[in-house]
């Protein structure tokens, strides 16, 4: 395989983990559109910790990742007030909120002869940690898949234990749940802080395989498209969300690229027609029974 | 700043809240009918205000525009009208009562879609939009002293918001239509049990809250200067914040928050500056939802 | 994992078909374009992609390339849209890199081009670098100062720092009763952002203004009354804005409702494009905008036509194009690209070489000086709106 297509499997990694990320809030009924807040919030920490401080990218992964959960476990106590729009409304605002924070956000040092941190406006630049340390493409992309294979494994593993019953048990019913002594508050919080922790982790990747951010990148654009992925795939299960992310980064976005200009418009028209004709995803319960019935396999193995 | 500056902010602010406040609305009555959140609306509402520049196109030559600015606010009335009923048949129309993920899904893809075909019609050219006096006169200036002036034009914006509210509300407190929208809002079930065709009910209000995002369209064109794509997203979010301040589902909620809004953001432009403004108006939301969840007017929601 | 594997096979085929479908004939000098045609710059790739097709339509009329063995060659142009987002410009330049394209040119956009320019190897031949080894020419995006990140990324774009200087050095000089700049600079895009802190405000006080202040509004601000108010209040004889062509509408018509006087206006170089017209001709009349194409001479001209042929049209930004077109022409003939299959990383390696070794090289309206960085010195002129045009105010050179 060539360079393009390891950056490819880069690109639908980083995007997989996006969408994992709104997944988990997804389950329990919420909306979150506050995903790329918890992006930029791992960005542009764990970019501080390799380029000013010079750590690891793991550490710096991960640390980053908990900088976005502690947010998002602080976000997710207010939510509990509020549902539905008001709830999409909330969460735009929060992402756009934390955007804005970055935007205002100046702290350089000097190293060497130049000077380098995130700059408000002007950006983060130079966040070149794989290429200086002997990262080829193919190293990232099989990085970027370790760290996706071990949060989809996780979520697989969640959502058939009893924790997974619970999440999808709020998301159906709220009060049927409580009646049956769920406690919401634990629940709903708690994914907003594993949502909040998966995105800052592909924050972290996303600052590093770009090599530059600014504000911009994390607009309510990124925050649409982290709901799209689960919402597209379907939430019967995480494959959904991995099937939707290679669905639009590489069927829509690359192979599509051809078309030139008829690919923009068809971008939306196809997000109609999926949600009209297979509204509850590509990948959806009922898709995935048939599948199985035709394939002919009376029960899926653990794939 | 002097108090006069903090004044001149605020009464510039309130006259361009008016058109938050259209598009609070909008989305606020949708919201009350459908239960559902329609993305798309405020790309529809600019939708009938470039289709109001094509069409004028159509009919003039060169520098001039074809139509008097007025005779466009109503082109781009009737055009975004004819786009909020398409945007109705592809995204809420056959999309499942029950799982509103998708019918969100689906309006996100109508606003990339139309965003797309204006990007596609205009080269995403920023384009020139006749201020709403053009032609009788030009640029007008209130001048009260140095300090505090009103611009003219942006006054005639507001009071034709101000009509179009008010004939909203008559239509919809006056008339049989009205009476049918307010019934399905309030008891879905109950108004069918009536007689009530749901489904027509929920076309038409799109269809009044399409009208009512095309003047907000063609206002805001005409209150800047330039029609530019640049403008569907933020004008989405603040249409959206005004929703939720002025209570879901509340029509004088929504124009009171647009309003508030308009004119506080100005506020905090003048004390704050500019980078920080809308980090401002985020928290006046959250100091909302965290005091007064149910907004201005709104009703206590318990369930939905 | 089962899932995943089998996606990345079908991921890999998908790319196989796109791929193939560009097969032909060996001797074909491959060049890439890129850059925004969807979004509100859509009209840079518009224009970048048109003028390099004119500009290949000329080159190959004219007998093609002569290669390193002396056969000629035909220059092949394909564009590729990256919608002006950074992920995508990366992925779009990795596929240019694994296909046939000696070299490519683009991007449109400085927010694609910084993070591009990071991912490729910073110092040409450092085996501990694993950037990517692909020789990238701009033509568009301007913000100051990018092609330094990387010895693989050249570009052909006006040096705004020098622009600057000498138009305010101009300005002082013709209008010495002239004392004093206000600016307004569109705070959240990088560019104008630049342009304004780095360019505008150090560039007007060397040449003996007093820079009274600045106001501030971002790219998809609506309201602009707050900010020409204190414009006004600041009574300056300069009015400089930094900022693209709708905000700068959007204020210049604010600034006549308010009445604000001024004697002079100053203007962002990307501007000095047709979308400023469109958007407000009348009153824009009068600013001065410093730029590096206008079509003065035959040369600037023939591009401009060839641009309009194509759907196009040649400004500030995509004129540079076809001049990249004509200087690559010129480098693969001189360092003898072979534009063989086997031959693809080599004819790379030529190309970046070529081109860092260029001191100087021809342009539509004068020579152009490159620097060590990576960067040009272009020639610019002084272009002022007059109507539906920009009309050539002054030539520095003369």
């Amino acid at each position: 395989m060539d360079d393009f297509t390891w950056g490819m499997v880069q690109i639908v990694g980083v995007h997989t983990i996006l969408g994992l990320s709104a997944y988990v809030i997804l389950l329990t009924g919420q909306v979150s559109m506050a995903q790329a807040g918890f992006v930029a919030i791992g960005a542009y920490v764990a970019g501080m910790l390799t380029v000013l401080a010079e750590w690891h990218i793991i550490p710096a992964m991960v640390t980053g990742g908990l900088a976005a959960s502690v947010l998002a476990c602080i976000v997710g106590f207010p939510a509990l007030r509020i549902r539905g729009l008001m709830l999409v409304v909330a969460t735009i605002a929060f992402g756009e909120f934390v955007r804005l924070f970055w935007f205002n956000f100046d702290y350089r040092i000097a190293k060497g002869d130049i000077v380098v941190g995130p700059e408000g406006g002007e950006g983060f630049k130079q966040i070149r940690f794989f290429p200086e340390n002997g990262w080829t493409t193919q190293d990232v992309a099989v990085f970027v898949w370790v760290v996706a294979a071990i949060i989809l494994a996780t979520l697989w593993w969640m959502d058939r234990s009893r924790a997974g019953k619970v999440l999808r048990a709020v998301g159906e019913d709220e009060m049927a749940a409580q009646s049956v002594g769920i406690n919401l508050t634990v629940v709903k919080v708690a994914a907003f802080t594993a949502g909040g922790f998966i995105a800052g982790i592909a924050g972290a990747i996303y600052a590093h395989y770009t090599t530059h951010i600014e504000h911009l990148n994390f607009d309510i654009l990124m925050a649409t498209f982290a709901i799209a992925y689960p919402i597209l795939g379907g939430l019967a299960n995480v494959w959904g969300t991995l099937f939707a992310a290679f669905f639009i980064q590489v069927i829509v976005i690359e192979v599509l690229r051809d078309l030139g200009d008829v690919r923009n418009l068809m971008f939306g028209a196809l997000i109609i027609l999926v949600m009209n004709f297979l509204p509850h995803g590509l990948f959806s319960a009922k898709v995935v029974r048939k599948l199985k019935e035709w394939m002919g396999i009376g029960k899926m193995s653990d794939a | 700043m002097e108090f006069v500056d903090y004044l001149q902010a605020v009464t510039d602010g309130v006259m361009q809240g008016a058109y938050y406040a259209l598009i609070g609305i909008g989305f606020t009555l949708i919201f009350g009918v459908m239960n559902k959140i329609n993305l798309a609306y405020a790309a529809a509402a600019f939708g009938g205000a470039y289709a109001s520049l094509g069409i004028a196109a159509l009919i003039g030559s060169g520098d001039d525009f074809g139509l008097p600015p007025l005779l466009m606010f109503l082109a781009s009335a009737v055009a975004a009208g004819l786009f909020a009923w398409i945007v109705y048949t592809i995204c809420f129309r056959f999309t499942p009562d029950h799982y509103e993920l998708a019918t969100l899904m689906a309006t996100v893809g109508a606003f990339f879609l139309i965003e797309e075909i204006a990007v596609h019609a205009t080269d995403g050219e920023p384009m020139d939009f006749p201020e709403v006096l053009q032609g009788i006169i030009e640029d007008p200036m209130i001048e009260f002293s140095d300090a505090f002036a009103i611009r003219g034009d942006l006054l005639t914006i507001f009071l034709l918001a101000l009509i179009a509210m008010a004939v909203l509300l008559l239509l919809l407190y006056r008339t049989k239509l009205g009476l049918a929208t307010r019934a399905v809002a309030q008891q879905r079930t109950a108004a069918q049990l009536c007689g009530i065709s749901v489904d027509r009910t929920n076309a038409s209000t799109f269809i009044i809250a399409g009208v009512l995002g095309g003047l907000a369209g063609a206002m805001i064109g005409a209150a800047v200067g330039v029609l530019s794509p640049l403008l569907f997203v933020p004008l989405t979010v603040k249409g959206l914040i005004v929703t939720v301040i002025g209570g879901l589902g509340s029509i004088p909620g929504a124009i009171v928050a647009g309003l508030l809004v308009g004119g506080l953001e100005n506020v905090f432009l003048a004390l704050r500056g500019i980078t920080e403004r809308d980090m401002y108006v985020m928290l006046l939301l959250f100091l909302f939802l965290a005091f007064r969840p149910q907004g201005l007017f709104g009703k206590k929601v318990l369930r939905d | 994992m089962k899932h995943q594997i089998m996606f990345v096979a079908a991921a890999a085929l998908a790319f196989a078909g796109t791929q193939s479908a560009a097969v032909s004939a060996d001797r074909e000098v491959h060049v890439a374009g890129f850059g925004a045609k969807s979004g509100v710059v859509r009209s840079f790739g518009v224009n970048t992609e048109a003028v390099m097709r004119a500009a290949a339509e000329k080159i190959n009329n004219e007998g093609g390339i002569k290669l390193g063995d002396g056969t000629k060659g035909k220059v092949v142009v394909t564009f590729y849209d990256d919608r002006c987002k950074a992920e995508e410009g990366i992925s779009v330049v990795r596929r240019i890199a694994s296909g046939k394209a000696v070299v490519a040119i683009g991007p449109t956009c400085s927010n694609v081009a910084e993070p591009l320019f990071g991912v490729l190897q910073k110092r040409a031949g450092d085996a501990s670098d694993t950037g990517l080894q692909f020789p990238i020419f701009t033509d568009t995006a301007i913000k100051g100062g990018l092609a330094k990140i990387s010895e693989w990324a050249f570009r052909n774009v006006p040096n705004e720092s020098q622009m600057y200087q000498s138009l305010f050095k101009w300005v002082k000089k013709e209008n010495p009763g002239f004392k004093s700049v206000f600016g307004g600079v569109e705070e959240d895009f990088a560019h104008s952002r630049f342009t304004w802190y780095k360019v505008m405000e150090t560039r007007a006080q060397e040449a003996g203004f007093k820079v009274l202040g600045r106001v501030k509004w971002l790219l998809n601000d609506t309201n602009f009354t707050t900010q020409v108010r204190q414009m006004k209040k600041a009574k300056a004889d300069v009015i400089a804005i930094s900022s693209h062509p709708f905000t700068l509408c959007g204020v210049l018509k604010e600034m006549k409702r308010q009445r604000v006087k001024y004697k002079q206006l100053i203007g962002l170089t990307s501007s000095s494009s047709l979308e400023t017209l469109r958007g407000c001709s009348k009153q824009a009349k009068g600013i001065i905008i410093p730029t590096s194409f206008a079509p003065v001479t035959a040369a600037a001209k023939e591009a401009a036509a060839g641009a309009a042929k194509f759907n196009g049209s040649a400004d500030l930004h995509s004129a540079a194009a076809w001049e990249n077109m004509f200087i690559l022409k010129g480098v693969i003939e001189k360092t003898g690209v072979m534009a063989k299959g086997d031959t693809v990383q080599a004819d790379r390696r030529k190309i970046r070489d070529g081109l860092a070794a260029l001191k100087s090289t021809g342009g539509l309206i004068g020579g152009i000086q490159r620097t060590k960085e990576g960067e040009a010195v272009k020639p610019y002129v002084y272009v002022h709106a007059q109507g539906k045009e920009w009309k050539i105010l002054h030539d520095p050179r003369k």
